[in-house]
């Protein structure tokens, strides 16, 4: 620790701390343009000069350590002169144009010249002018205004780790460039309008719509992935403007998904107003007449369930409720990825913090395309390359990350068995057992040498395995995590503390999912195949969008048009279509309720937005549909759900106490009876299938959003990618090939990328390709 | 003396004599009067009137849409929307001034860094309904457009004291 003084106060910080670290945390107020408290020093605005005594000339504070005994001062005739000449040297080139920026009223630049500037400009030359580049959909860009603090070029190389944007040539003539084709390569690049302080990179979706004056700000939680980041969204009137991370909240920085969604809040797509097919189209009807029409279709009909595992806690506890009060014998199903029911030795959820995974020895990547699944936690996992940690990935496709992966190791799916089979050996080798392991050993033949570097990673102290989506979407998904379980525990990561055991959820919630809707939940494909075969009479669809999202919209589509199809959301998807009543629920941003993310943490959204059309709380709606079959309503305010929701799981009763704190998490299920062997999968077909998933257009929140749309376009890929060396051995080109599969034959456009396995087919999920995904193998047929 | 002096005042009128000589003087004297609308009194160059939205000389419109009138508007009486317009201009959609809650105070007039939105000369605009008074953006431009040469005047006869 070092002491020193900052305007005559004795203050203590560790030692290292730059002085004006030392100064902010301290509540001293020094003016600088480039220091981010994220970001690496550059010290290029000279805005946040201090005094330190003994010192001949004033030292840039940011990049000045501490020391001992040091007499800072802050404040003096001196430095406010100096300040002023700074300012002006910084405005000669800067085109005042204020009153145009969208930076207006919350920009540094602004806020300077009043406190620091000059009076009026000496400078009678003409000002330079630098051309915009065009950063793609999400950033725009006025380069006249930028006063050169690097903070977008040091984002772009250590934050995103795209280095797309760049410094050319020196002096007058340097210029931010951007190294961009069609628009930012990186998944956080909304940020940058965020850490630009002047008006020089702004918001693209809300450029030229308001002033940051005329905004409300509403706390509130994103649930476009299990992260569940905390957010502020910014409002005027009934427009969303733009959403940002809680800085309050301790959050950094949030993806382009859950930044840009906020324009299909407010877009066509909304479902406003009940409504009721008639043959004419939809017809706009009351609540009354929308509710007594869904009593006819659903009454006493064996009725099938499918949900989004986005709601708050209060929604889908009521979807329970309706469940059990009215549909007890229905089919419920909400994760629309995966395949395999039984239960998993380790549910989805992670037994670890977001903090402690990147703090870890060892962080394994088993099958995920992380970037794009859990930016936010990929981005710190590119932290840990700064202080040498490695992060290994096992997977089916080379996914691009922004960070750079010590070890990698490419695989088909059918191998993971064999990969697992290779590390639980090695574990056994080194006498590191669990019951169960033998039988399991015995049940894979193979080995795959991959596996290695799963062992290597569980034997350090702390290790995070990530199981991602090719696991938990594997046709024998209950086995692989049985044997990676017992793997863990038998490294010692099965207890708590050293829980090394994450399983990246589909949504928000997973806990609470697994533990509500554990008993009754079944595969969203059974229920389809069973609406199809006869087997239901109607479905009703709570927020999900099975025929945009998820592997089964091959089995979606069979069953739409079969049996009368209710849908109740915020947002129409493709399913709309089909439907026969519409009933409008609130959106996230909408409600006052509780979610719970993939750590388990609780994320609060109490500020609401007010409700568009005629919309409800989800729970408000499902209790309006319990009351439509005569059927007692449990719960007439928000409170009363909450009651009925620790009905189901006791351990929320602290949820809503007063004593609950940040430390507070549900615990994700572990079931340890859940004991399943691979069977081995018979490799039918030559090619394993697996399916991109594109944050760009996952979920039908996204696919209402316009920019969203846009970089999903800029980033879409061919229908189907392979291997080079898989197409040559099939004697086929890229183009048009014939993909033969269990359930049929189809055309599609084939493309050729080093990044995925040989023997994988690759779906990239554009167009109709997307109905492949069901399958897990496939072969070629023979080019067209 | 006293008793007399009053006596003859009383007696002779002398109090309705002399308001009656008051009557009379200002019964000559020129009149103040102004026979509006027929006549008018003149008017300050900083009489602040019906708002108007000025275009530059090249027909453009000069609200840029900062909306420091909207916000600096004690009575909250404008309402500014604004997009970026194909030429990637920043411009209003929407510019309306509620005139039944204006206070003609001015700071909108002030506020402007581009001089767009003015308050003129011109005050008979009364109407028989309310809606009249709500002035929408097409409405000021043509109050501007109307009385350019007098703002543009008015604008120069008092840029001296600035």
């Amino acid at each position: 620790m070092t002491t020193l003084f900052i305007n005559e106060e004795e203050v203590t910080v560790s030692s290292g701390t730059s002085i004006l670290e030392a100064c902010r945390t301290h509540g001293a107020d020094v003016p600088y343009f480039c220091y981010h408290p994220e970001l690496s020093v550059a010290a290029n605005c000279r805005m946040c000069l201090v005094e330190v005594e003994g010192w001949g000339k004033p030292a840039a504070s940011c990049c000045t350590p501490v020391g001992e005994g040091m007499r800072v001062t802050t404040h003096s005739e001196s430095l406010s002169k100096d300040r002023e000449m700074i300012m002006e040297y910084l405005l000669i080139n800067h085109p005042l144009d204020c009153p145009v920026c969208d930076q207006g009223g919350e920009c540094k630049l602004q806020d300077y010249a009043v406190e620091h500037g000059p009076d009026h400009g000496r400078y009678k030359e003409i000002k330079r002018a630098v051309v915009d580049h065009n950063l793609g959909p999400f950033v725009s860009t006025c380069m006249t205004r930028c006063i050169h603090c690097t903070r977008c070029v040091r984002f772009a190389d250590e934050i995103a780790g795209t280095g797309d944007m760049g410094v050319l040539n020196r002096s007058d003539h340097m210029r931010i460039e951007g190294v961009v084709e069609d628009a930012l390569a990186s998944e956080l690049s909304g940020n940058l309008a965020d850490i630009c302080p002047v008006g020089a990179l702004l918001d693209k979706p809300s450029h030229d719509v308001s002033r940051p004056w005329e905004v409300k700000r509403h706390k509130s939680t994103c649930t476009q992935c299990p992260q569940g980041c905390d957010i502020v969204i910014e409002s005027r009137g009934d427009e969303v403007i733009r959403i940002k991370p809680d800085h309050d909240m301790g959050e950094s920085w949030i993806c382009d998904r859950g930044r840009y969604v906020h324009d299909s809040f407010r877009s066509d797509a909304r479902i406003l107003t009940p409504s009721i097919r008639t043959d004419s189209g939809m017809q706009v009807v009351t609540w009354d007449a929308a509710v007594e029409k869904t009593v006819n279709l659903l009454k006493d009909k064996r009725v099938g369930i499918v949900f989004s595992p986005d709601w708050s806690i209060e929604g889908l506890t009521s979807i329970r409720l309706l469940h059990d009060r009215i549909f007890k014998d229905a089919k419920v199903a909400f994760d629309l990825h995966r395949r395999d029911m039984r239960p998993f030795a380790f549910e989805e959820g992670f037994g670890m913090t977001p903090e402690n995974i990147v703090a870890a020895d060892e962080v394994v990547i088993l099958g995920s395309d992380l970037r794009q699944r859990l930016p936010i936690l990929m981005q710190g996992l590119r932290k840990r390359s700064f202080s040498d940690k490695p992060v290994t990935r096992i997977g089916a496709m080379n996914y691009r990350t922004n960070s750079e992966l010590t070890h990698d190791a490419l695989i088909r799916p059918r191998e993971w068995g064999a990969v697992i089979a290779r590390a639980m050996q090695q574990l056994k080798d080194l006498g590191k057992t669990a019951a169960g392991m033998d039988a399991w050993l015995l049940a894979v033949p193979e080995r795959h040498e991959a596996g290695k570097l799963l062992a290597d990673a569980l034997l350090a102290d702390s290790c995070a395995l990530l199981v991602g989506e090719e696991i938990r979407s594997h046709a024998d998904a209950a086995a692989l995590i049985h044997g990676l379980d017992l793997i863990a525990r038998a490294s010692g990561h099965g207890e708590e503390g050293r829980d090394a055991r994450n399983l990246i959820p589909e949504g928000m919630n997973a806990s609470l999912l697994s533990a509500v809707f554990g008993d009754i939940r079944t595969s969203v494909s059974d229920l389809f195949d069973a609406a199809h075969d006869g087997e239901l009479d109607a479905l009703l669809l709570i927020g999900s969008d099975p025929l945009g999202d998820g592997l089964f919209s091959m089995q979606a589509k069979r069953a739409m048009g079969k049996v009368p199809l209710v849908q109740v959301g915020a947002v129409a998807g493709d399913v709309s279509e089909y439907a026969d009543v519409m009933l409008p629920a609130s959106a996230y941003s909408e409600v006052d309720g509780t979610f719970i993310n993939m750590s388990g943490n609780v994320r609060n959204a109490d500020e609401p937005l007010s409700t568009l059309g005629e919309g409800r709380p989800l729970w408000k709606v499902m209790m309006r549909l319990i009351q439509g079959f005569d059927v007692d309503v449990p719960a007439v305010d928000v409170r009363e759900i909450r009651t009925l929701v620790q009905g189901y799981l006791p351990s929320l009763a602290v949820l809503w106490s007063d004593c609950v704190d940040d430390t507070w998490h549900m615990p994700v299920a572990r079931q340890k009876d859940a004991i399943f062997l691979p069977t081995g999968i018979e490799p039918v077909m030559a090619l394993d299938v697996i399916s991109r998933y594109s944050m760009y257009r996952e979920g039908a929140w996204v696919r209402a959003s316009k920019s969203l749309t846009e970089a999903g376009h800029i980033r879409a890929l061919d229908d189907v990618l392979l291997h080079p060396n898989t197409l040559q051995a099939a004697g086929l080109k890229p183009g048009a090939c014939l993909v033969r599969t269990a359930s049929g034959d189809f055309t599609f456009d084939v493309g050729v990328r080093d990044d995925v396995v040989e023997g994988v087919l690759f779906i990239a999920k554009r167009g109709i390709a997307g109905d492949l995904s069901c399958e897990v193998m496939a072969s070629l047929g023979g080019g067209q | 003396m006293q008793l007399i002096k009053h006596a003859f005042k009383t007696w002779m009128l002398w109090e309705l004599v002399k308001g009656l000589a008051l009557t009379m003087r200002y019964f000559f004297k020129p009149k103040i009067t102004v026979e509006y609308p027929e006549e008018r009194t003149p008017l300050s160059p900083r009489f602040r009137g019906l708002h108007a939205l000025r275009r530059y000389d090249s027909g453009e419109e000069r609200c840029i849409a900062c909306k420091l009138c909207e916000v600096v508007c004690p009575a909250l009486a404008i309402v500014i929307e604004s997009e970026e317009r194909e030429d990637g201009s920043r411009r209003t959609t929407r510019y309306d001034i509620d005139m039944t809650k204006c206070i003609y105070c001015g700071l909108c007039q002030e506020a402007c860094p581009v001089d767009a939105i003015v308050e003129t000369q011109h005050f008979e605009y009364a109407s028989e309904t309310r809606e009249a008074l709500y002035y929408t953006k097409d409405m000021l431009l043509d109050v501007g457009d109307r009385y350019e040469s007098q703002i543009a005047a008015n604008i120069e006869a008092d840029a001296k004291y600035h």
